[in-house]
């Protein structure tokens, strides 16, 4: 699959940054203690990273969107 | 997990399993042989019903579940709502005025769980831990350095046991003149486990007292100091943090600090250790490390802590009726997590029994399974892991490791003495 965008659960979301470590180009976290997406899309290369990022997360906070039909 | 709770089809509470892991002797033998029990229970009973602990600081009064499969471990950890940590999560049970003053976050449940670690949660950010970053490399030379100029050392108390307390002062901003007395103290809490630790004729609860009240009084010392004059440490942050007008209390605080002492401790301590018998054991692996350092140090980190899995039990406790594998788990009855046990797991991890710094994906359970309570100091204890192997990397060729001296314990997978000499790496 190809990933374009990422959201995080903010309710879900501890700080504990495995998604930054995984893929720092799309996921860091802030000094409040809370990931946050730093691009929007995704580049393309950055797809499997992000799938990484989002296995990583031990509250299961990040929701990938994939390409629609069609879309790179 | 769906199906007719009635339909439960396995053992019920009340008979306890033939395949035993209550006993202490289990805890003295090498992971390896201590596998033989779990991976037979892995497959022929996942969810087994076992007799209260032997050993302890208290006489065990009841039994538990013991959770073996990566799976159910990882179904446990991330339904606080049906195992939760308000009533323990220690395998033995502990004398309530100890339970108090080391009752940190650990071992509450939400709403009282989500505010303490939000408030602490600050200080663990990666944005934070960078910030450490250069402090602990420097400290992880300086070890190295020091090792490297002995034939032969001791492994644990040249090299692993000199890190972790050392962040965790540093971290914290605990004056040079006290760091000694935090050393003691959080030995005590991590050594009455050990018959060597505790001299002939003491009490190992009355020794155990004694090292968190001296850690209650470093707390209550250092708030004091960082009150009248804050810097930039995180005692100052704990002091000063405050969510929606929410302030953490004096002895909220201290009973953190008892936390670190003990989470931040032996944990990474025994993680190094065991990953420097690896290595010995497995010099290809070694050697593949120091060809690429960049491309495999990531995943060997992970490996590292895979194969330590340095806490070995945490316990839940069922909120109400669950099946959990096919298994009924009735209100009120404990689970025992058996962290080792899923980290060998044949249906997640290939192989399970062979040390490969490459694997990846690595979905250890070394952390924990996921949830509210997964490690909060996972990236200081990777930063730390990067730090001193990437300085051996640098300058031993070899480990050469003798026979590890374990103590029996179910809680930590604690290491007494680790003999090596090291090779090392000729200046040209």
């Amino acid at each position: 699959m190809v990933v374009v965008g990422a959201d995080i659960d903010l309710d879900r979301c501890q700080g504990h940054g495995l998604c930054g470590m995984e893929c720092p180009e799309v996921f860091d976290v802030d000094d409040g203690g809370r990931a946050h997406v730093l691009v929007d899309p995704i580049p393309p290369e950055l797809s499997g990273a992000a799938v990484l990022a989002q296995q990583s997360c031990p509250e299961q906070a990040i929701t990938l969107h994939e390409a629609r039909e069609g879309e790179a | 997990m769906t199906g007719d709770v009635n339909m439960a089809k396995t053992s019920t509470a009340g008979t306890p399993n033939s395949l035993d892991v209550s006993g202490t002797e289990l805890w003295s033998v090498s992971p390896r042989e201590r596998d033989e029990v779990f991976g037979r229970l892995r497959r022929e009973a996942p969810v087994s019903w076992q007799r209260p602990p032997d050993g302890g600081l208290l006489p065990a009064t009841q039994g538990y579940w013991a959770i073996v499969r990566h799976a159910d471990i990882r179904h446990v950890s991330r339904h606080p709502e049906l195992f939760c940590s308000g009533q323990g999560i220690s395998f033995d049970d502990v004398p309530a005025e100890l339970a108090e003053m080391s009752a940190a976050f650990i071992v509450m449940d939400a709403p009282q769980h989500t505010r303490m670690r939000g408030l602490v949660n600050h200080a663990f950010t990666p944005r934070r831990v960078r910030t450490i970053q250069q402090q602990i490399e420097a400290q992880a030379a300086a070890i190295v350095a020091d090792a490297v100029r002995l034939d032969a050392i001791e492994v644990v108390r040249d090299i692993s046991m000199r890190l972790p307390l050392w962040t965790i002062s540093e971290m914290l901003g605990v004056p040079p003149e006290r760091r000694d007395d935090l050393y003691d103290a959080a030995n005590i809490m991590v050594g009455t486990a050990d018959e060597e630790f505790v001299a002939e004729g003491e009490d190992p609860l009355v020794v155990l007292f004694g090292g968190v009240t001296a850690l209650h009084q470093l707390a209550h010392e250092l708030q004091a100091a960082r009150k009248a004059e804050p810097g930039d440490d995180l005692m100052s942050a704990l002091v000063a943090a405050e969510v929606d007008g929410d302030a953490l209390t004096e002895n909220e605080i201290a009973a953190f600090l008892v936390l670190l002492a003990v989470a931040g401790n032996d944990t990474t301590r025994n993680t190094i250790s065991h990953s420097i018998k690896a290595f010995s054991d497995n010099p290809e692996q070694w050697d593949l490390l120091r060809s690429d350092p960049d491309a495999y140090l990531g995943t060997a980190v992970e490996e590292m802590i895979r194969w330590d899995s340095p806490v070995r039990t945490f316990r839940r406790t069922a909120t109400q009726d669950t099946e959990l594998n096919g298994t009924l788990i009735r209100e009120g009855e404990r689970v025992v997590l058996f962290y080792a046990s899923a980290n060998r797991d044949d249906e997640v991890f290939t192989d399970p029994w062979s040390f490969d710094i490459t694997r990846r994906p690595n979905e250890h359970v070394g952390f924990g399974g996921g949830g509210p309570h997964f490690c909060l100091g996972a990236l200081i204890a990777r930063t730390q892991l990067r730090a001193i192997f990437s300085e051996f990397i640098k300058h031993v060729e070899r480990f050469d490791a003798g026979e590890i001296d374990y103590v029996t314990g179910n809680l930590i997978n604690n290491i007494r003495r680790l003999p090596c000499r090291l090779q090392v790496r000729q200046a040209v």
